[in-house]
């Protein structure tokens, strides 16, 4: 069963993903990055992750700010305590599971 | 020395890129709880991976999509965060300098974080089209296979653990980010700065449009600003 929006933002997705990782090799030699250039596309993971981080983690549970405020701390601690990503994902999802389950 | 064969090459990528699966893997679970909150089905969360494998991405075009934004801005900030590829792909393709030009097109498929983080570290003297496509297979597969799995376990799971697992997406990103953060106060500033700007510029337009526009304007700050440490290091490379 395939949504026809869902079909057309999969194909618009592929197609925009594979155009980065394709053009260096039909460009192979034409392909030289300034330093400016280059600092700012290796930037761009770490502010594209902030954005989406937030104000967006305070709607996790709208009705329900803590929800994300908490769980978001418990993998930023764990995290700069120098945990694997997976370990924060678990551990934010068990801070939440408590938060629904005991409040 | 004899050359090795293709298939040893192969072989040889697959065995170094094991490590990789245990990262890849629940990623992909988590990837697939996110897709069902958004109402995609089986097939869409499985297509999604086979096709665009590139796992943020595909979480934040859940994130965005679950929160109502356009398809065509969702399209525009997966090819913004996606960009990145360009600088890992032309490092990948230099080192297989001499693989004719249309595997290197099917090839280019396969670059994401993962490999090009073990093939750009990997001796000259392995780094072939077999050893990439090696690598290429412990994230693509687990990739897929996570994303499975993931669809299978959204529908047995509790109401209470699938309303925590909206916090996933968040908390893979703080643990993404982090690392980077804690070497470079410099890039805890921007990382600040970038939270900031996305949350006044969402006060006064779309949340989406809002993202891809502190992504651009924050990204374009900081590479304007001269970073000593990092000149260090690109120098050191070079030696």
């Amino acid at each position: 069963m395939i949504n026809s929006d869902v079909l057309l933002l999969i194909l618009g997705m592929t197609v925009v993903t594979y155009i980065p990782r394709m053009l260096p090799a039909v460009l192979i030699d034409k392909m030289r990055f300034g330093p400016k250039t280059e600092k700012f596309l290796n930037l761009i993971p770490y502010t594209a992750m902030a954005a989406l981080i937030f104000p967006g983690i305070l709607s996790v549970d709208a009705a329900r700010p803590e929800i994300g405020i908490l769980g978001g701390l418990a993998a930023g601690v764990l995290a700069w305590k120098k945990c694997s990503p997976m370990i924060c994902v678990l551990a934010a999802i068990g801070v939440d599971l408590i938060l629904y389950t005991l409040f | 020395m004899s050359a090795q064969s293709g298939k040893s090459q192969y072989l040889q990528g697959l065995r170094d890129g094991l490590p990789v699966i245990l990262g890849v893997f629940p990623v992909g679970i988590a990837f697939a709880v996110i897709a069902r909150q958004a109402g995609w089905s089986a097939a869409e969360s499985l297509a999604m991976s086979a096709f665009v494998f590139a796992g943020a991405s595909q979480m934040m075009a859940a994130g965005m999509y679950i929160q109502g934004a356009s398809l065509f801005a969702i399209i525009l900030a997966t090819f913004i965060l996606n960009l990145r590829h360009l600088i890992m792909s032309t490092c990948i393709s230099n080192r297989m300098r001499r693989t004719p030009a249309a595997l290197k097109l099917l090839a280019a498929f396969g670059v994401c974080d993962e490999t090009f983080a073990i093939f750009s570290t990997a001796e000259k003297s392995k780094c072939s089209l077999p050893y990439f496509l090696g690598l290429f297979g412990t994230v693509y597969f687990p990739w897929v296979l996570g994303t499975a799995a993931g669809i299978v376990a959204s529908e047995f799971l509790p109401p209470s653990l699938t309303a925590s697992l909206g916090i996933a997406l968040y908390a893979m990103f703080i643990g993404l980010l982090m690392p980077g953060l804690t070497r470079s106060k410099k890039l805890a500033a921007l990382v600040l700065l970038t939270a900031l700007c996305n949350f006044f510029l969402s006060r006064c337009m779309a949340s989406s449009w809002a993202l891809i526009f502190s992504t651009l304007i924050c990204a374009a700050v900081g590479a304007a600003f001269p970073d000593p440490e990092e000149e260090k290091e690109t120098a050191n490379d070079k030696l």
